[in-house]
């Protein structure tokens, strides 16, 4: 790393690592239940197990995209970060609220909407921690001499994501426009501003590991975010189908939904053509695999399986029904996921000196969780697909349906082993690096 | 071929021209909406019912309108499916109806409560949802009815609520407890009384509850399960 400040970054990865843990244990949690073995049921219902699951998950990722933040924009900026006191300061109000809201959600303590169960006094506290992070990622670049392309669509998109938080605390007496302005922060997120994020990162990573000219990264780059505002913003309307919002949605949900594969499909090619432009000769393979990976599984995860049931003639059956699971698993996976641990193994390297790029366990790491994933994502489309027929279909009762597919959960635990041994291996192989030390400060 | 500063004009020039049509949209979408949720219906009991709903996390198990966990049932039209009768007696205790089955957390609810939850999935059902949730259109068709017509005229209401969840008759109903063809052979009149006022005291561990069934519906019950013969 050229600067000392960017250490702080590690703080963020870590707890990234280890809120990825935890989450994973709540999903073998609700995949027991799902086979027939509630047995924790009387210490964690599945709704708590579920909210922990959704809001560890959101939490490690904002988690991983703050640490990405501290790690990239002294360097693309040139200088040391505003305040490392702060960013530590802001990262402990990060665990905090971390922490007490899991602990609520098992004493019945949330607000109950999907996605956003945190309760409303935490809410305050996620803004006040948001706005500590701008502010010094703001005074960061405001003094800086740089200003890259890099660090303007990532900061434009952390900030967007900041103000899109908004209209998730504002209180309904209906569920109707409850829902409808819920999606303005999950849909505008994942599919809208924290592509900004991803994009923003991924063009830093290729930038780093392709050699190819930060000119022709950062144009791309506009293309590929212009494509997910073109298709992403009015492709909320896939959201508002079935929820009593007008008819109109249907065409302009289907069209506009149907158009944002094309932005994750940029991602992939994006991120296949630089790599093959630098020839692969970076060093640090790992990263790089990771990079190019993020950018293929979030087109099939997010573009390909989200197009599956976007278009209102399949989504009014598959509608809330374990086929968005399936499509939901890998979109985060691979769009998400993949992109923090791309920039943690670009970014440990640089932190600790110690340039150990490859190895088996990294590699392995990296094909078992994938594999898992893959399968886990199978079992989902089967048990997914199952359910729509006998429940939707024929009209046969929950319970019954719920019975018949047990057995996929079997198939969707034993993959999702294999994913947590391949994470298990990227975290023994994060641990092994050790901490940031002052003598891998490189200056700038 | 393509310039830098005509990559980013297409950034910024597509963003406003969308988030422009995005809100644009949300303004119709805010005027049209009152009818389609037939606002007048949203009583304060519909609103307290969704605040329970909301604060004991109902959707991380249940989906409404389609949203929510894919755990435990859809429910936007649970009230015209099962109907209040059933509704209330589920909700006062979850564990009873569907013993050794998937479990649905006891939440002490008061009679209150469950009126205001209630009145919250029944305003919910009401919604123009644009048909969901579909029919289901692979539906084998219905078995006959076996009961004689003569008798099934007078077939309780209450048994189609609350009773067909668990019991079939004529192969139409649930399979948690015994089909009831041709229990007018197996008890007799003062036998079947006996029971419905009170099953676990009859036979101790059942998996079927004490519904407190008033006199006048447990006759007309006992009266019409004496014609299946």
């Amino acid at each position: 790393m050229k600067f000392k400040s960017q250490r702080v970054a590690y703080l963020f990865f870590a707890t990234s690592l280890l809120l990825f843990t935890l989450q994973i244990v709540f999903g073998f949690i609700m995949g027991f239940a799902h086979m027939g073995f509630d047995v924790l049921h009387d210490y964690i219902p599945f709704n708590a197990a579920r909210a922990s699951h959704l809001n560890l998950l959101v939490v490690w990722l904002l988690s991983g995209f703050m640490g990405a933040t501290y790690y990239i924009v002294p360097e693309e900026s040139d200088r040391e970060i505003y305040s490392e006191k702060l960013a530590v300061v802001q990262w402990a109000a990060l665990v905090i609220v971390a922490v007490i809201a899991i602990i609520g959600f098992h004493m019945n303590w949330w607000e109950g909407r999907k996605f956003l169960e945190i309760p409303r006094p935490l809410d305050y506290l996620v803004v006040l921690d948001i706005l500590l992070f701008l502010f010094n990622v703001g005074m960061t670049v405001w003094n800086a001499k740089r200003f890259t392309t890099t660090v303007s669509v990532l900061l434009l998109g952390l900030v967007s994501a900041a103000f899109l938080y908004l209209p998730g605390m504002i209180t309904f007496e209906s569920q109707v426009l409850d829902s409808y302005f819920r999606w303005w922060v999950v849909h505008l997120w994942v599919e809208g501003v924290w592509e900004l994020i991803m994009g923003g990162i991924l063009a830093f990573l290729l930038i780093k590991l392709t050699g190819v000219d930060r000119e022709v990264i950062e144009k791309w780059l506009y293309v590929i975010v212009g494509f997910t505002f073109l298709s992403g913003i009015l492709g909320t309307g896939h959201h508002y189908y079935f929820i009593g919002a007008p008819e109109y949605w249907l065409l302009v949900g289907g069209v506009f939904g149907a158009l944002e594969p094309l932005a994750f499909l940029g991602m992939a090619l994006y991120a296949v053509t630089m790599a093959r432009r630098g020839g692969m000769r970076h060093p640090n393979r790992i990263a790089l695999f990771w990079t190019v990976g993020c950018g293929v599984m979030s087109f099939v995860g997010a573009g390909f399986l989200g197009f599956a049931h976007t278009l209102p003639q399949v989504n009014l059956w598959t509608h809330g029904t374990i086929v968005t699971a399936m499509h939901g698993h890998m979109a985060f996976w691979g769009a998400y996921a993949m992109l923090v641990l791309a920039i943690i193994s670009y970014a440990m390297p640089q932190m600790t000196g110690r340039k150990l790029f490859t190895g088996w366990l990294p590699e392995w790491a990296f094909w078992t969780s994938n594999v898992g994933m893959i399968g886990m994502t199978g079992a989902f489309a089967v048990a997914g697909i199952a359910q729509v027929y006998m429940e939707r279909k024929i009209g046969m009762d929950f319970l019954a349906v719920q019975e018949a597919i047990e057995v996929h959960f079997l198939g969707l635990v034993l993959a999702a082993a294999l994913l947590s041994l391949g994470v298990g291996m990227f975290i023994w192989n994060f641990i092994q690096y050790g901490l940031p030390n002052d003598e891998a400060v490189t200056g700038a | 071929m393509l310039s830098k500063s005509q990559a980013r004009m297409f950034f910024f020039g597509g963003t406003i021209f969308f988030s422009s049509i995005f809100i644009l949209l949300t303004i119709d979408t805010l005027a049209k909406v009152d009818e389609r949720q037939n606002v007048d219906l949203l009583t304060p009991s519909v609103i307290r019912g969704k605040e329970i709903w909301d604060s004991n996390n109902c959707m991380g198990c249940h989906t409404i309108l389609g949203e929510g966990a894919y755990y435990a049932p859809e429910l936007t039209q649970a009230v015209s499916r099962r109907g209040v009768q059933w509704l209330t007696i589920f909700l006062r205790d979850p564990a009873a109806m569907f013993p050794g089955q998937r479990r649905m957390v006891d939440y002490d609810f008061t009679d209150a409560q469950i009126e205001d939850v209630i009145a919250f999935l029944d305003w919910i059902g009401k919604i123009d949802t644009n048909g969901f949730p579909p029919e289901p259109d692979l539906r084998p068709p219905a078995a006959p009815v076996v009961a004689s017509t003569a008798t099934s005229a007078s077939r309780p209401a209450y048994f189609d609520e609350v009773c067909v969840a668990c019991h079939a008759v004529g192969g139409k109903g649930g399979g948690v407890g015994p089909a009831l063809d041709g229990v007018a052979k197996r008890f007799s009149e003062e036998e079947l009384h006996r029971w419905l006022a009170d099953p676990p005291s009859v036979r101790p561990g059942t998996a079927m509850p004490n519904l407190n069934l008033p006199d006048s519906t447990r006759t007309e019950l006992v009266r019409w399960l004496r014609t299946l013969e």
